[in-house]
């Protein structure tokens, strides 16, 4: 069965969705080891969902070191007043603690009632950043100060995306991740964090999307030249159907048509976005095979199929795709080199 | 107009130099008024270092190299190190304070810095109480603490450019909803005594003095702040007998009147002996902060049970001389409640070694007037007078002899008593009770000189009578036999206004009061007779707040002897009671859901109840198909119920009402539980 093409949507098995070659995870020692644990541990409390609506049950609060800071102030400034007597140092210490506490109910309101989402993630290459977009939907006030950034900074990156929620909209929050490696991936947990007003306090609140993305496998960087033409019976169907009816004609521009395609010349002289159909282009189709890749292996056979598939693309090559038990029929244009990709990315064979 | 030097409009500059601006104009305004009190030095250096850093910030400079910074702040300290030798006391302490703040300035480079200033800041405004905690100081610094939010809130506004306005508004917010938090704990933390001794520094302001130089009440003559306030049970006395006693001076080096310095065993020495008589006149009195260990209560208040004043917490004794005495200086403003009796006698009734202490005078000193003295005595018919007769006679002599009384007498020179009572004859209260006690005591009478208050404002504020600092007066007092010690104001005898209608020494107005005054001096006499009454709003309840008020309090809702461990308790349940209530509030706020993700839970518990096993996010059509599916012909009212739904939902883009969700439910319900006998039956 075919995992669905789309990052939304139910994992196909349960458990975590990964690629078939993860690598082991790395065992770090000693206080991040722990670190590394608890947080496998919350997470694996928290259930995996398509949109995150923030309340009470799942934002969490502390004070910040400015907080503690400001705490000390506040004893400091009380100190004074005691052993000064002064009743309008009082009041300041008062108010002061007063507004802090204050604070620490803006910053937790700041987040409540809040709702994620995550738009689709579009595939994209391992090794090749992924941009997540996600929609902050505020249905009350304007919220000032949001950031996002992913819970596992050391592994993401630590650098979060700012945004503010205007009152009864949503904003638009882009955060990039990386995959390493081909296949699907969870999107990483995701954190949304305050420390609006006044930075004494940090609330936050961890999610983990229900999302995947998909990595295809890394091109290999310089490949052998495409294979020659091995036209087989299979293929002068199309050649025929294709030749048929316009020999060396235009067409308009069907969506899926690569830019080499276009006839740029008739484009400039009607103005319309026609494209060249031509038999040759069409006689043009290639097998790409797993068995005649020329290269051992799982992924340098992946890397140089997948390299071969983007050069056909670019040259305009008709080619299909035959992998063990699999069959991409030979197609042209941005739908069939996605799809070529999303086979090799999933390839789970060796 | 020069174009380089035009000054971008605020809404032209880029969002953070528009930041920094606002957090130096707010740092300015913090420690403008320290400006007053802080060596010239430094507040050149801070509003130096301030104006850079605005000129940096507009020119978008690079900050300067921490050296330069860490050279400067090494500067001011050696400054304060030279001008208070220490870097700890007060003075020394706030002038780092402000000098730290400044250059800090120039170190906003990360937000840890930009927090370091905002809690120097917040410091910064508590030093300003040390030296005043009047209305104006804290509406001002009121504002400050405004400010120094508002920047606050806007550091943690990262995105875009939010208007100073919203990031004032999230400021004045927080703090109004802090209000009540605030205001109960200012009203029940207990109010304890200092920590680590008594400032040393806060002595050393305006009041009486426990002495009497001549020359020394000029200074409180221009003092026209008040001193202190007393509200009267009944009808106020007239203003002739508004005579707060102060220290009394018995000892006189020639130059300078001081306490009694007894020379006689104590067995000799005079004593109070008070009698009162008449009815008690009960007042409330609110003594501002004197620095000296005393309660200027009016004459004469005795130690009675009733009469004498009390205030929990401090130790009061009256002394032989009528004064009464508190065992620590007044260091903030207290409220004593007492009872006075006009009628009194006090003093020895019969001639005692003691008194001679009261006779006694420098023998070099002043020796025309010690002539002046003897000359009078050997007047006939006075030879054999007694000390009032004596005192008449005096008196008649300054009435007679051309004195003048003004507040500016100028300096007087080694003989002070001699020069006033022949040659200038000019001066006041202080002048004339001196000049008039060393006579006496030339004339063998025993005298001695009164400090302390007299009159008040004409008017009456909020109930209170005011005495300012320029009602500080010095009047004698001559022991007669069979009579005690008997008041005589020889001031009166010359400015009888000064004593009869309470005209206090009025010093040449302001700039400001003196234009007011000739536009309309009804107005301003109005105007500062409304801006008093609040100030003296602002004292009773703010400034005057204390342990004893704590005690009221608490006494007033029922705790029989309160002290400082029930003030805690309440603090603390009241802080419990609150954190309770915003748990409750919690619990149920976790529980409010939208009706309708409510509606869909129990949509989904009904229908697992039933064996039919949906997902939350399932909407109600995917439900029904599910139910169809699974109950078969059993579960078609609850499909269609839940389809209808669906559409009612997600068929108009007006959300369900309420009411219209309860209706459905109650159908859905009914259906469910047919469809389950349905189901039932089906098995």
């Amino acid at each position: 069965m075919t995992p669905p093409r789309s990052a939304f949507g139910a994992p196909p098995q349960g458990g975590a969705a990964s690629g078939p070659a993860e690598p082991a995870p790395r065992r770090p020692l000693g206080l991040t080891w722990i670190r590394e644990r608890f947080r496998a541990w919350w997470q694996a409390r928290l259930p995996l969902t398509d949109q995150w609506a923030l309340g009470q049950r799942n934002v969490y609060i502390l004070p910040t070191r400015a907080g503690l800071m400001f705490a000390l102030t506040l004893v400091v400034m009380l100190l004074a007043s005691i052993n000064y007597q002064l009743n309008l140092g009082y009041a300041l210490t008062f108010l002061l603690a007063g507004a802090g506490v204050v604070s620490m109910h803006l910053t937790h309101g700041n987040l409540s009632g809040l709702t994620l989402h995550l738009r689709p993630v579009t595939s994209g290459f391992a090794g090749q950043p992924a941009l997540l977009e996600v929609v902050v939907h505020s249905p009350g006030r304007q919220r000032h100060g949001l950031a996002l950034r992913f819970d596992d900074r050391a592994r993401h990156g630590g650098h979060p995306a700012l945004c503010d929620a205007p009152a009864g909209g949503e904003t638009h929050v882009q955060l990039s991740f990386t995959p390493t490696h081909r296949g699907w991936h969870r999107v990483p947990a995701l954190v949304l964090e305050t420390d609006y007003p006044f930075g004494l306090f940090r609330a936050w609140s961890v999610w983990r999307p229900a999302g995947r993305v998909l990595a295809w496998p890394v091109p290999e960087a310089a490949p052998p030249p495409l294979p020659a033409q091995a036209a087989a019976a299979g293929d002068e169907r199309a050649a025929q159907r294709r030749s048929g009816s316009e020999l060396d004609g235009v067409r308009p521009f069907r969506r899926g048509d690569s830019l080499r395609q276009v006839a740029w010349k008739k484009v400039a002289s009607s103005g319309e976005l026609v494209s060249r159909e031509t038999a040759g282009l069409a006689s043009r189709s290639l097998w790409l095979d797993w068995a005649e890749t020329g290269a051992s292996g799982t992924e340098p056979r992946l890397a140089r199929l997948a390299a071969w598939m983007l050069q056909a693309e670019r040259a305009g090559i008709d080619c299909g795709l035959r992998l063990p038990g699999r069959e991409l029929p030979p197609r042209q244009g941005e739908a069939h080199r996605r799809a070529a990709l999303d086979l090799l990315a999933q390839w789970g064979g060796a | 107009m020069i174009a380089g030097w035009a000054l971008p409009r605020p809404s032209q500059l880029p969002r953070d130099a528009r930041d920094t601006l606002f957090l130096l104009a707010v740092i300015a305004w913090t420690v403008a008024p320290h400006l007053m009190h802080l060596p010239a030095w430094c507040g050149a250096m801070t509003l130096a270092v301030l104006a850079w850093r605005g000129w940096l910030t507009l020119k978008a400079s690079s900050l300067p190299s921490r050296w330069l910074v860490a050279g400067l702040l090494l500067l001011a300290a050696a400054a304060t190190w030279g001008q208070e030798r220490t870097l700890l006391g007060k003075e020394a302490g706030i002038t780092m304070l402000v000098v730290l703040v400044a250059l800090k300035t120039l170190e906003l480079r990360a937000r840890r810095d930009a927090l370091v200033v905002f809690f120097l800041g917040f410091f910064l405004v508590l030093t300003h109480f040390l030296y005043s905690q009047a209305l104006l100081t804290g509406l001002w610094l009121l504002g400050a603490v405004w400010g120094l939010l508002t920047a606050l809130a806007l550091a943690h506004m990262p995105v875009g450019r939010p208007p100073l306005a919203r990031a004032g508004a999230v400021a004045a917010r927080a703090a109004l909803l802090g209000l009540p938090l605030m205001a109960m704990l200012f009203v029940l933390f207990p109010r304890i005594g200092p920590l680590w001794g008594l400032p040393q520094d806060a002595a050393g302001r305006t009041g009486l003095s426990g002495s009497l130089r001549l020359g020394g009440v000029a200074s409180i003559a221009e003092d026209d702040s008040i001193a202190l306030r007393v509200r009267f049970e009944g009808a106020v006395p007239p203003p002739d007998q508004l005579y707060f006693r102060g220290p009394v001076l018995s000892t006189f080096n020639g130059r300078e009147w001081t306490r009694l310095v007894p020379s006689f065993p104590a067995s000799q020495r005079p004593r109070l002996d008070l009698q009162v008589s008449g009815a008690p006149l009960r007042y409330e009195m609110t003594v501002e902060p004197n620095q000296l260990p005393l309660l200027p209560l009016l004459e004469m208040t005795p130690d009675l049970p009733g009469a004498a004043p009390a205030l929990p917490g401090w130790l009061i004794t009256q002394r032989v001389d009528g004064q009464w005495q508190t065992d620590r200086p007044l260091l903030e403003r207290q409220r004593v409640t007492a009872a006075a009796y006009l009628q009194h006698r006090h003093g020895p009734q019969e001639d005692m070694l003691g008194l001679r202490d009261l006779v006694d005078l420098p023998p070099s000193a002043n020796p025309r007037t010690l002539q002046w003295a003897a000359e009078l005595r050997a007047l006939p018919g006075l030879a054999t007078a007694g000390g009032l007769q004596l005192a008449e006679a005096v008196l008649r002599h300054i009435r007679m002899a051309g004195f003048t009384y003004t507040l500016e007498p100028g300096p007087y020179g080694e003989n002070a008593i001699d020069e006033f009572w022949f040659e200038r004859k000019l001066g006041f209260c202080e002048h004339f009770a001196s000049a008039f006690v060393v006579v006496m005591r030339a004339l063998d009478v025993p005298a001695r000189i009164v400090t302390g208050y007299q009159g008040a404002d004409p008017l009456l504020q909020d109930g209170y009578l005011i005495v300012r600092n320029s009602n500080a007066h010095a009047w004698a007092e001559i022991w007669v036999p069979q009579r005690g010690w008997v008041r005589v104001d020889p001031t009166a005898a010359v400015a009888p206004d000064r004593v009869r209608r309470s005209q206090r020494l009025a010093p040449t107005p302001g700039l400001v009061a003196g234009a007011m005054n000739t536009l309309d001096p009804a107005l301003a006499e109005r105007l500062r007779g409304a801006w008093e009454a609040m100030n003296n709003r602002w004292n009773q309840w703010v400034l005057n707040y204390s342990r004893g008020q704590q005690f009221d309090l608490l006494r007033q809702l029922g705790v029989a002897s309160p002290d400082w461990a029930d003030l805690a308790q309440a603090l603390i349940s009241v802080l419990c009671g609150a954190a309770l209530a915003g748990a409750l509030w919690a619990w149920w706020d976790r529980h409010r859901q939208d009706p309708w993700q409510r509606l869909q839970a129990r949509v989904g518990a009904r229908l697992a109840a039933l064996g039919v096993t949906v997902a939350a996010h399932h909407p109600p059509r995917e439900r029904g198909r599910l139910v169809r599916q699974q109950l078969g012909g059993a579960g078609e009212p609850m499909a269609a119920a839940l389809e209808a739904l669906d559409l009612a939902r997600y068929g108009s883009d007006a959300p369900l009402p309420r009411a219209a969700l309860r209706r459905w439910w109650a159908v859905f319900a009914r259906s469910a539980s047919s469809g389950s006998i349905l189901a039932g039956r089906g098995r």
